[in-house]
């Protein structure tokens, strides 16, 4: 199949990808630039897992066609930490035992670090609101909104 | 070998600086960067790509299969359907001993054909010119119809049932029968007897009937089954798999594929979520694959692959009559327990029948299991197979009976509750068990606490119930490794799907007295690990914690040893702390752990290197009990439930990591809301799955699920490490029954069918 080539910013760095239109943002981001931290967990959009942030909002990658990206700043979980040093979202995710299987933890992580974004502050509500779109099935939640409150506070 | 030092009194108080301790996952880093390797992250030189087609009849005989057009379209490397298949020792009665039907068609969704490609598109585009010319046969879908003489049948007779799978969830000296003589479509049954239940109804004061449903639901890991392949020239076989089964994986590939276990290696990748779904399913295919083309394949199934064809849990149908005194004893229970097994055998009816009297003590019992076969998936393990679907029915009754003679629900269950020595239903005894504390634990919660402060207010209530398991043992082994600076390493075979290895670190720690740092942890694969069973029965604590012990006990023991020879001095007269062995009281007699380590691996070093070994087998259980309290709101103009409290109390009998322990009981409490609340999966009367997705089948989001209450209750096991008990999996069990417990406590009904949908609770208050 013919391939296009589109330009974007990846965690900071200018990329150009030749990409197939029928891959999406995941497929592109996984199998092209071998970045495989952002996981399928359904490809229809229900799961989150693949979530990433594009030009500042968060995204369910199956659901994006790569050719939607051209021109575009994608941020995986890959782009949070920095220098070695995790990002504060990530290291309240490990101190509060929100990782057991970890599958769902990088979109999880992008959608408390979207969340944090635009909420710092969050009430417990909120981060319930907040975290709707992310299924996690291993710890039934409550230590990923205490990662996410603790998060919050180490941010202040 | 060191000699296994029993739980002692003096151990159980001794102030323990790494066990019992709250620690983060040791593999913890990996996962939140995403530098984890699952298998869908693997990729291999010349890997190809599989794709399944699967049948749309749930019954049919396949009358042709022509693979001819699929083979010639662009890319495609190989098409197999049936007659395609390199030689296998084919098993038409179980699951895993069929890649492709070569007739017969069972459930909807069944694998029929493959393609493989090195583009997943082309491969995918491919399965649309496989001609499959099916005749359809009548489907089979209730497993009450399926039970009737007249029910058409669901296959051809079963012949060589394997039930090894399903031993490593719950192990049970107990046999069920096989089905024999006429053709019929109950796979096996069995029966527990004790006493006489009608004598035991003519005595009681009240006497309560019904029949509980419950749906299949689905263990929706979020990482759907994900296998990569490999066949070399020197006739190895590579399989990197998620699964919770590694060793018994390579048994199983190497009986069916004529391989012997030496020259197949099972690395069990990291598993992203397993629930006792994941032991051994599409390992076979992608194997046998890899063989036939001699170049690596890679097989993930989509989600609505993995919904149609995996394993998921059964539905169940109990009927049950239980009585009581008005003083509240117990004293009869009757129950005919129906798993539908789905198209092959392996559902829990064991587990069911032991459970379903296994929390009271009882001396009249009747107890009925079958087996039913049906054309829909073949069922597995959910965490606790079987034992919540039981659970919702005896649980309720309590309840029930309770509310009836106007007793309070603990009261009630505590006066009956089974204590150590009183016999399962199969008149086997139990060891300590700690149901009892459970229960008075749960008493003390806030979520419990609000109980009759908000009785009538709003449609508002609270419930409780309790549950259990017994548990799987199977064999285990550890190695215990000093490195040259004095470092450990400890490798298992076990794989770690609940932080295990953390555990299994911080045992070595304690062992050695040092710091948890010093120690790393890793699962090899079945060519370079010792044997261990599979992840699965809540052992792995249990059992390879135990080894693990053993083998830090004989590296300790072995560095004692040495240094003991350098100090001319006993090695009682040494201690060993921080790293450091010293001759008692002696401030230069010291010898650090890395002097040890090159004492024993340098050029022309004096000693042998450390390498401590712990091997143990276990014959007695350690059931695990929990109590559970739910609070929830009904809106009674919708039907809609909202939980809005829940409680779990848990024996875990020592918690070695307290954070991952709170962690499984809350993940599986989660699970527990998910069967009481929204999850089913729905078929059609054509056995059809209608809801083979994540929106449509339900499972709890963060909308749905306020933080659940963690208490940990400790009742030493007599064998675990440290008085360790199973721990993954009692939390799923309670959580429909407490919940339903908690709707009839707000709208004084009860609901018999779960899960508790908007529309069920309609019906139930006449509104529908
Ligand atoms: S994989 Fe994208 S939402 Fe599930
Ligand atoms: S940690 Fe396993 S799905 Fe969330």
């Amino acid at each position: 199949m013919p391939k296009q080539l589109i330009t974007l910013i990846v965690n900071g760095r200018r990329t150009e990808v030749a990409v197939e239109p029928r891959w999406t943002l995941l497929e592109m981001v996984r199998e092209e630039l071998r970045l495989s931290g952002s996981k399928e967990g359904c490809g229809t959009g229900d799961c989150g897992a693949c979530s990433m942030i594009v030009d500042g909002r968060l995204v369910t990658s199956c659901l994006m066609l790569a050719t939607q990206v051209d021109g575009r700043d994608v941020v995986t979980i890959e782009g949070l930490a920095k220098n070695g040093r995790l990002h504060p979202v990530q290291q309240a995710f490990i101190d509060t035992g929100g990782v057991q299987c970890g599958f769902c933890t990088p979109g999880m992580i992008m959608a408390a670090k979207s969340l944090l974004d635009r909420t710092p502050s969050p009430t417990l509500e909120e981060v319930r609101e907040g975290l709707a779109g992310n299924l996690c099935r291993c710890t039934g939640y409550a230590k990923i909104y205490e990662a996410v409150m603790h998060a919050a506070n180490a941010g202040k | 070998m060191a000699q296994e030092t029993e739980v002692r009194e003096e151990e159980m108080q001794r102030e323990y600086r790494n066990v019992g301790k709250p620690v983060t996952r040791i593999e913890g880093a990996g996962k939140v960067t995403g530098e984890t390797i699952y298998a869908d992250d693997m990729q291999l030189p010349r890997m190809l790509h599989a794709k399944v087609l699967g049948s749309p009849y749930a019954h049919a005989r396949i009358k042709s299969i022509d693979g001819s057009a699929a083979r010639q379209h662009p890319g495609v490397e190989a098409v197999f359907t049936p007659a395609d298949l390199p030689e296998y020792k084919k098993n038409f009665s179980n699951r895993r001993g069929v890649i492709f039907p070569d007739e017969e068609v069972l459930f909807y969704g069944q694998p029929v054909a493959a393609v493989l490609a090195s583009d997943p598109h082309v491969a995918e585009e491919a399965l649309a010119l496989i001609k499959v010319e099916y005749e359809a046969l009548p489907p089979v879908v209730d497993p009450i119809t399926a039970m009737e003489e007249s029910s058409p049948l669901v296959r051809s007779p079963l012949g060589d049932v394997d039930r090894s799978e399903e031993r490593g969830h719950v192990t049970v000296g107990v046999e069920q029968e096989e089905a024999e003589g006429k053709p019929s479509n109950i796979a096996s049954q069995m029966n527990f007897k004790r006493g006489d239940v009608e004598a035991g109804f003519e005595q009681a004061d009240v006497v309560v009937e019904h029949t509980w449903r419950s749906a299949v639901v689905h263990q929706s890991y979020i990482e759907p089954h994900s296998t990569v392949a490999d066949y070399d020239a020197s006739g190895e076989l590579s399989v990197w798999t998620s699964t919770q089964a590694p060793f018994y994986i390579r048994d199983e590939l190497s009986q069916t594929l004529g391989l012997p276990e030496n020259k197949i290696r099972v690395t069990a990748t990291e598993v992203g979520g397993g629930f006792g779904g994941k032991i051994y399913l599409q390992e076979l295919m992608v194997a046998a694959l890899a063989m036939a083309v001699r170049r690596p394949v890679k097989y993930i199934m989509s989600r609505k692959e993995d919904m149609l064809a995996a394993t998921p849990a059964p539905q169940a149908v109990i009927d049950l009559k239980t009585s009581m005194t008005r003083d509240g004893k117990l004293t009869a229970l009757k129950s005919r327990v129906v798993y539908d097994s789905g198209a092959f055998p392996g559902a829990p009816m064991l587990p069911g029948c032991l459970l379903v009297g296994g929390y009271y003590k009882c001396e009249n019992l009747d107890i009925q299991g079958y087996e039913v076969l049906t054309n829909k998936v073949s069922v597995g393990a959910l965490r606790a197979p079987g034992a919540h679907n039981v659970t919702f029915a005896i649980e309720s009754h309590m309840d029930m009976m309770a509310r009836e003679l106007g007793l309070d629900p603990i009261e009630v269950r505590l006066k009956n509750a089974v204590e150590e020595g009183d016999p399962l239903p199969s008149g086997q005894p139990y060891p300590r068990i700690g149901l009892k504390q459970c229960l008075e634990a749960i008493a003390e919660s806030e979520v419990w606490g609000r109980r009759n402060r908000e009785r009538g207010t709003g449609n508002r209530g609270v419930g409780l119930a309790v549950g259990g398991w017994l548990g799987g043992l199977q064999p285990a082994s550890a190695i215990v490794c000093l490195n040259s600076d004095g470092t450990i390493n400890v490798t298992v075979g076990s794989a770690d799907i609940t932080g295990t290895n953390t555990s299994f670190a911080q045992i070595t720690a304690e062992v050695l007295n040092v710091p948890l740092e010093m120690v790393n942890v890793t699962t090899g694969d079945t060519r370079t690990a010792p044997y261990a069973g599979m992840s699965a029965g809540s052992k792995t604590t249990y059992t390879v914690g135990r080894a693990v012990k053993l083998a830090a006990e004989d590296a300790r023991q072995q560095m004692l040893e040495i240094a003991a020879k350098r100090f001319e001095a006993a090695p009682k007269e040494l201690e060993m702390a921080d790293g450091v062995v010293r001759l008692n009281g002696s401030d230069e007699k010291t010898l650090t752990f890395q002097r040890l380590g090159r004492l024993s691996t340098n050029f022309a070093a004096p000693f042998p290197a450390v390498v401590g070994r712990g091997a143990i087998t276990t014959r007695k259980m350690a059931p695990g009990f929990t109590a559970q309290a739910a609070e929830v709101e009904v809106d009674t103009d919708t039907g809609e439930v909202t939980v809005l409290g829940f409680a779990v109390a848990q024996d875990a009998g020592f918690a070695i990591n307290p954070l991952s322990v709170e962690g499984q009981m809350q993940g599986g409490a989660s699970q527990g809301l998910g069967i009481a609340l929204s999850e089913e999966m729905m078929y059609d009367s054509e056995g059809r799955l209608l809801n083979g997705n994540l929106l449509d089948y339900r499972m709890p989001t963060t909308r749905d699920l306020p933080p659940i209450e963690a208490i940990i209750v400790e009742v030493p096991s007599e064998e675990g490490p440290y008085g360790a008990r199973i721990v993954g999996e009692p939390s799923i069990v309670a959580g429909a029954a407490a919940v339903g417990n908690a709707i009839a406590d707000a709208i004084g009904v009860h609901l018999t069918d779960a899960p508790f949908t908007p529309e069920r609770v309609l019906r139930a208050l006449g509104k529908l």
